[in-house]
């Protein structure tokens, strides 16, 4: 179980039957009797029902990944255990006759990943409904393609492997414990991913995708990487589940039901924890068997697994693990709860810098250049020819009406949309062809309108969650590291929020979240920040705090981007002020000019305002 | 909120009950798993295991074949049972599940503990079942699961209960077909196979033989054996005006249909074969029409009117019991019933090698005729090769079972 | 030539049912968001009642849709009451499990009631054939494609003419919009639910003649529709017509030309090359959520 799951339990300090340690007594004690049943009992019948519910918590860790972590249900992952069978399978019959089928479990495991790297690197192009379709396609794919092989595959006919050559007295001790040792590698691997960098962007992906990508984090790689990380131990189980069947056909190998017997497991012990999808398959295997020799009838069973299911879906969507884990902190009282009410300090920014603030200084370069953009939904032109320019070390506001196509803008610089037409420059660079952490990487930080955190994580998560760069190594890296944990934590102090730290983040305030997203991407260290509406829907004094953050960065040499309808605030912190409308950038000025500029007061506050100037009511 | 405290605390106990199955499993688990060796308590009724596919894609046979197993062990009982003792079975339903019938073959030896085995129904779920059986030294005797690959492991306690393995199913059609004068021998033959372990094989077989006669072959394709549609199938097989048409069908629907699609397309062969389809009795006469029957040949393990010894008891039972004739597949449950008898009489003890032994050594005679089995287990015999006439299932070659005197040659055309 | 018409006559017709078959599917999609995966195992379920009534008591099957098509509405009611309503708003993957289980509870139920064998509605009609020329026309194939076109012709009218069908509409177009003028979304998303399964009815029962089904047989069907209405644009009533017919002539030209045991392929081979090549299908909103690249 990962810190996450341990946290309510951690956070009682109070003597009780069971302590901080509990669940891990608990578990070593399963564990210590997985390890001896076999030696200790003889008896086949419950060996076999063991191996299965180790074969299916195999399955469920390796789809609590790609499912639980990132978030993409698929309901294919079956078609992993049909490839590593079939591996086996075609290795041990018709490549190396009468070696034993252990030594192909490797390769198994092997042509999985290869599988799931091309078809994840596919399939991960869609979300939603489409990607749950398309996992089941895929597996469905797979057994027509293996049933009609038949040169290769024995089609129909099925393949039948070797008996096991072993003295029957060790009954099938090799299966149980190579499965076991799968098992535990499978489980040591998803705790080992949830405690990385890789493990954190999953989580990111999974909470908010687009926003993971505009932090810098690479999602494509990320997803392809999570699938491959799913389907691994599910070939190799296969092998093992080849070998230990001794005959493999291309429906039972590659069967729907099998998929959505591992997905009940999972949602039964707790999507996207460690050992939930190990609880799950215990819990429901031996269900399996015994309903199995209750019932005598498919039907019953049919009818018992499906109830069981749509209960799950409806009910219990979050699992055995979090709902008990959720109840024994509620049981244990609100905890730190209350401090979601507590005050947020005053920014350090503040505090240190109560000089007469000095107007920002550009330095002439040209930071950010956007050329001729134009972008189009269905028939209305939200860009038609924008053009602006954003130059080094000032705080440059855009405004414009609702619907003048700010925002539009803003995903188009920092890649969450593409153009239809144009070009966007960064430092000298065309930047268009790039995906969204390469800009950010290359230095542009934004937020958004309404705040986009990631909700189940926590604030200092959250702010360790950006990534300046991509490297294979980074992935393996701590999640948290103790030197990104100390810079995370002096930007929470720089925007008053450091006592928030271990909130979640779905817990805070709106105004604190806009704060929570700024120390975000300052994690960056981007050149650009671009803010979206950053005194939008929160209180005077804390619009005060964030002007006075703004000066504080750009003294330290940021360049801003601000979205804004807070025109006094503008007016006193900008310089120079762009105006957009109608989806082009029609005006350029000090914020002097711009308010006496016809063309602003025309394209922007409208000819009522116009009028009523005349007429000497405002 | 309480619905779902609720759920939990289902959830829960069933985990404790789960623990608790398992403690005291492991409790008993002592007794050694050398089921079916011990026969000191003599007292006890045997005990025999099998799984059948009583629902899934194979529950029609598998229906009839506990049928066949029941009315077996009501025979041996009221006779006195097996070596003195009473009989029971212990029945389970794989479903037409793979998954499930390693687990309940599992079951039946290590949980039930039973003494012996009978096999279960499809060549797909008799496979994995009989490497359980093989693996834990248990004789295992199967009513069904013909395909070749079934005997080409080198099992030792595998036997199959049935004249002849799949291939050779349709020996007795194609021998005849090319056999046939001059004049009458056809030219040219289609072949519409299912993808199917063991009707697939049949009309392999036939293909084979045919071609080898100089019969050209003018369609061979392979359907899925769930397919039910034979509509664009048939056209293009009429398309080719084939003399014969040969159908390795998997079960009774994908044969029902395509002779359905013959008839809307409205394209008769003079000589029509298919695998397994034709001895589903009175379910395949309704669902095609009684007249359209009329000269469709099959290959059959069991007739009802069959002089075997043993037959008139076996059918009188079974009218008694289910008021209706036997179908075939529950023929074939008795028989594997009384090959496992047989050698169990013969041998006098439950000891499954000499059992195995003691089958590879002899011929047993059963309500489909006398069967005996090479080394893999596979049978020695032939099949009968029956034809529908007069709204009637006829056996036709070989002359000493014939039925009939007569064979309708050729195949009238469809009724409507 | 004369194979290639002929099969291309049988496709349209099988075409014409699938179409029917597909509309639910589309139209549930199209105003919940709901991909309704226990369809299929709704349409045998209309089957299976078809039967009992033409077995029973004697109704042809075709005419049996009078009596189908208000049940499975009826049906299509309680279960969005009992299950659907509650998973609003949760995330994509939520509705096909949920409908997933259903899927499975039905054809357990099937098979407790009706056995798990093949059944098939076979009155006197079904394997006659019109004839002109060298070319046949299957009769229950005819009949069964002409009451197909007759649902989705009053199904299209109802969705383009009547206030139900405008406030399904608007639903489906913006659901804050439409509660703005007045319409009560939930009550729309029953009636839209209902109305979805009601054409399982007439579905089914042509189905019944069409092909032998058992209780498992759900799984075929409703990935050939899953194929129909990506096809042809999620959502759309018009699309599911045109991506029925194209998958049906596909099937039969792959019998036909190709072999048998493709055909089975052919709609996952639909799905997956329009997912990711042109995720809005033929017409109809676009299905896939693009992940920014």
């Amino acid at each position: 179980m990962t810190t996450a799951e341990a946290g309510p339990a951690r956070r009682t300090g109070v003597p009780g039957f069971v302590t901080a340690h509990g669940w891990r007594v608990v578990v070593g004690l399963a564990l210590v009797f997985l390890m001896l049943y076999p030696v200790v009992s003889d008896d086949l019948y419950y060996q076999n029902m063991i191996i299965l519910s180790l074969l299916l918590a195999i399955m469920g860790s390796g789809w609590n990944i790609i499912s639980g972590f990132t978030g993409y249900v698929s309901l294919g992952q079956s078609a992993f255990l049909g490839i590593g069978a079939y591996t086996t399978a075609l290795f041990a019959v018709k490549v190396f006759e009468g070696a034993s089928p252990f030594w192909f479990i490797p390769i198994s495991a092997v042509v999985a990943g290869i599988f799931a790297a091309v078809v994840g690197s596919v399939l991960t192009r869609t979300r939603g409904h489409a990607f749950v379709i398309l996992t089941i396609a895929f597996l469905f794919v797979m057994q027509i393609v293996t049933l009609n092989w038949s040169d290769l595959t024995n089609g129909n006919h099925g393949l039948s492997l070797p008996l096991p050559l072993w003295n029957i007295d060790y009954q099938n001790w090799p299966f149980y414990y190579s499965l076991l040792g799968l098992m535990l590698l499978s489980v040591a691997m998803s705790w080992w991913i949830r405690r990385t960098k890789l493990g954190m962007g999953l989580i990111a992906i999974r909470e908010d995708e687009s926003k993971a990508a505009s932090v810098g984090v690479n999602t494509s790689v990320y997803k392809v990487l999570s699938f491959v990380a799913s389907a691994i131990f599910i070939g190799a189980a296969g092998g093992l589940y080849a070998y230990y069947l001794t005959f493999i056909d291309p429906r039972g190998m590659f069967d729907i039901v099998v998929s959505v017997q591992v997905v009940l497991a999972v949602l039964l012990g707790g999507r996207g924890t460690i050992l939930g999808p190990v609880l799950g398959a215990f819990i429901l295997e031996p269900l399996n068997e015994i309903t199995n020799n209750e019932f005598s009838g498919g039907n019953e069973r049919l009818i018992f697994f499906g109830g069981l299911l749509a209960l799950v879906v409806l009910f219990l969507p979050r699992g055995v693990i979090p709902s008990v884990a959720e109840l024994w902190a509620r049981w244990r009282g609100a905890g730190k709860a209350a401090l979601v009410g507590a005050r947020i300090e005053r920014p350090v920014a503040v505090r240190e810098a109560d000089a007469e603030p000095e107007p920002a200084h550009g330095t002439g370069r040209s930071l950010l250049e956007v050329r001729d953009v134009s972008r189009r939904f269905g028939g209305l032109r939200a860009l038609d020819g924008c053009a602006l320019e954003v130059e080094e070390g000032t705080i440059t506001a855009l405004i414009g009406p609702n619907g003048s196509g700010k925002t539009t803008l803003f995903n188009i610089i920092d890649g969450t949309m593409s153009a239809d037409s144009g070009e966007i420059r960064f430092d000298g660079a065309p930047i268009d062809g790039l995906p969204p952490w390469e800009r950010a990487h290359r230095g542009i930080g934004r937020t958004f309108q309404i705040t986009r955190l990631f909700r189940e994580m926590t604030v200092l998560e959250n702010v360790v969650a950006p990534l300046r760069s991509f490297s294979w190594r980074q992935l393996a890296a701590d999640a948290v590291s103790g030197a990104e944990a100390q810079r995370a934590q002096e930007l929470l102090d720089f925007v008053g929020m450091r006592a928030f730290a271990e909130q979640r983040a779905a817990a805070l305030s709106f105004g604190q979240q806009k704060l929570v997203e700024l120390a975000q991407i300052l994690m960056l260290d981007p050149r650009l920040i671009m803010l979206d509406e950053p005194a939008g829907g929160i209180n005077p004094t804390l619009v005060d705090h964030i002007v006075e953050m703004i000066r504080e960065l750009n003294r330290q040499g940021k360049t801003f981007l601000i979205v804004e309808h807070n025109m006094p605030m503008v007016l006193g912190l900008c310089d120079p002020v762009l105006v957009l409308a109608r989806g082009s950038c029609i005006c350029r000025g000090t914020p002097a000019e711009i308010q006496r500029d016809e063309r602003v007061l025309d394209a922007y506050l409208g000819e009522h305002y116009v009028a009523d100037q005349q007429a000497g009511v405002s | 909120m309480k619905r779902k405290l609720r759920f939990i605390m289902f959830l829960a106990l069933a985990v404790v009950a789960a623990a608790l199955a398992a403690g005291c499993g492991g409790d008993d688990g002592n007794s050694g798993s050398g089921a079916g060796t011990d026969t000191a308590a003599s007292s006890e009724p045997i005990r025999i295991g099998a799984s059948l596919p009583l629902t899934g894609d194979f529950a029609e046979p598998g229906v009839a074949a506990k049928q066949g197993y029941e009315i077996w062990k009501e025979l041996v009982n009221k006779n006195g049972g097996l070596l003195g003792r009473q009989v029971e079975l212990i029945i389970k339903d794989d479903q037409s599940d793979q998954n499930v019938i390693v687990s309940d073959y599992n079951a039946l030896i290590q949980k039930e503990k039973v003494d012996l085995l009978l096999g279960t129904f499809s060549s797909l779920l008799n496979l994995p079942a009989s490497a359980v059986a093989e693996r834990n030294k248990m004789l295992f005797v199967e009513p069904a699961g013909g395909s070749p690959e079934m005997f080409s492991r080198g099992f030792k306690y595998l036997f199959f209960a049935q004249q002849a393995t799949s291939q050779h199913q349709a020996d007795l059609f194609a021998e005849w077909v090319t056999g046939l004068p001059a004049d009458q021998k056809p030219k040219t033959a289609a072949y519409v196979i299912a993808d199917d372990p063991f009707g697939g094989p049949v009309a392999e077989g036939i293909k084979e033989k045919l071609e080898a006669a100089g019969v050209e072959t003018v369609y061979s394709k392979v359907y899925p054996p769930e397919t039910v549609n034979f509509d664009a199938a048939a056209a293009a097989v009429a398309s080719k005006k084939p003399d014969v048409i040969a159908q390795g069908s998997a079960g009774l629907a994908d044969g029902v249909n395509l002779i359905r699609s013959l008839i809307k397309v409205g394209y008769s062969p003079k000589q029509m074969f298919q695998a397994s389809t034709p001895s589903f009795a009175d379910q395949y006469s309704d669902a095609v029409g009684l007249k359209n029957t009329e000269g469709v040949f099959y290959a059959v393990s069991y007739h009802v009117d069959s002089p075997t010894p043993g037959n008139e008891e076996f059918l009188a039972a079974y009218k008694a019991k289910y008021d209706t004739d036997p179908p075939e597949d529950a023929a074939d449950g008795y028989a594997a019933a009384q090959v496992l008898q047989k050698a169990v009489e013969e041998v006098g003890e439950l000891d499954q090698t000499k059992l195995a032994d003691w089958l590879r050594e002899n011929k047993v005679d059963t309500i489909l005729g006398p069967l005996s089995w090479d080394e893999t287990g596979a049978p020695e015999q032939a099949f009968l090769l029956a034809q529908w006439q007069n709204g009637d299932e006829e056996i036709v070659v070989p002359e000493d079972a014939a039925t009939s005197d007569t064979i309708v040659n050729p195949k009238p055309a469809w009724s409507n | 030539m004369t194979q290639f018409v002929q099969a291309l006559i049988l496709g349209l017709m099988i075409g014409g049912v699938y179409a029917l078959l597909a509309s639910g599917l589309t139209l549930i999609f199209g105003v919940m968001d709901v991909i309704n995966v226990a369809q299929g195992a709704l349409i045998i379920l209309s089957a299976f009642i078809t039967w009992a009534l033409w077995k029973e008591v004697g109704i042809d099957p075709l005419l049996g849709a009078l009596i189908t098509t208000p049940a499975m509405f009826v049906i299509g009611w309680v279960i969005y009451r009992l299950t659907i309503q509650w998973i609003s708003g949760r995330p994509a993957s939520t509705s096909v499990l949920l409908t997933f289980a259903l899927a499975l509870v039905l054809e357990g139920i099937m098979g407790l009631v009706w056995s798990t064998t093949y059944h098939s509605s076979t009155p006197g009609y079904v394997d006659e054939s019109f004839r002109a020329g060298s070319f046949y026309f299957p009769k229950a194939q005819l009949f069964g494609c002409a009451i197909a076109v007759g649902v989705l012709a009053a199904l299209y009218m109802m969705l383009t003419r009547t206030w139900l069908g405008r406030a399904i509409r608007a639903v489906s177009e913006n659901v804050s919009s439409a509660r703005l003028v007045g319409v009560n979304a939930r009550k729309v998303a029953a009636l839209t639910f209902a109305l979805g399964v009601a054409t399982t009815g007439a579905g089914g029962s042509i189905a019944s003649v069409l092909y032998p089904f058992l209780p498992g047989s759900h799984y075929q069907w409703i990935s050939r529709l899953l194929g129909i209405i990506v096809l042809g644009g999620m959502g759309s009533l018009p699309g599911a017509l045109v991506g029925a017919l194209t998958l049906g002539v596909a099937e039969t030209m792959t019998v036909t030309y190709i072999s048998p045991r493709w055909a089975t392929m052919v709609p996952y081979a639909v799905i997956m090359v329009v997912l990711l090549a042109r995720p809005q299908g033929i017409m109809g909103a676009k299905l896939r959520e693009d992940v920014v690249v």
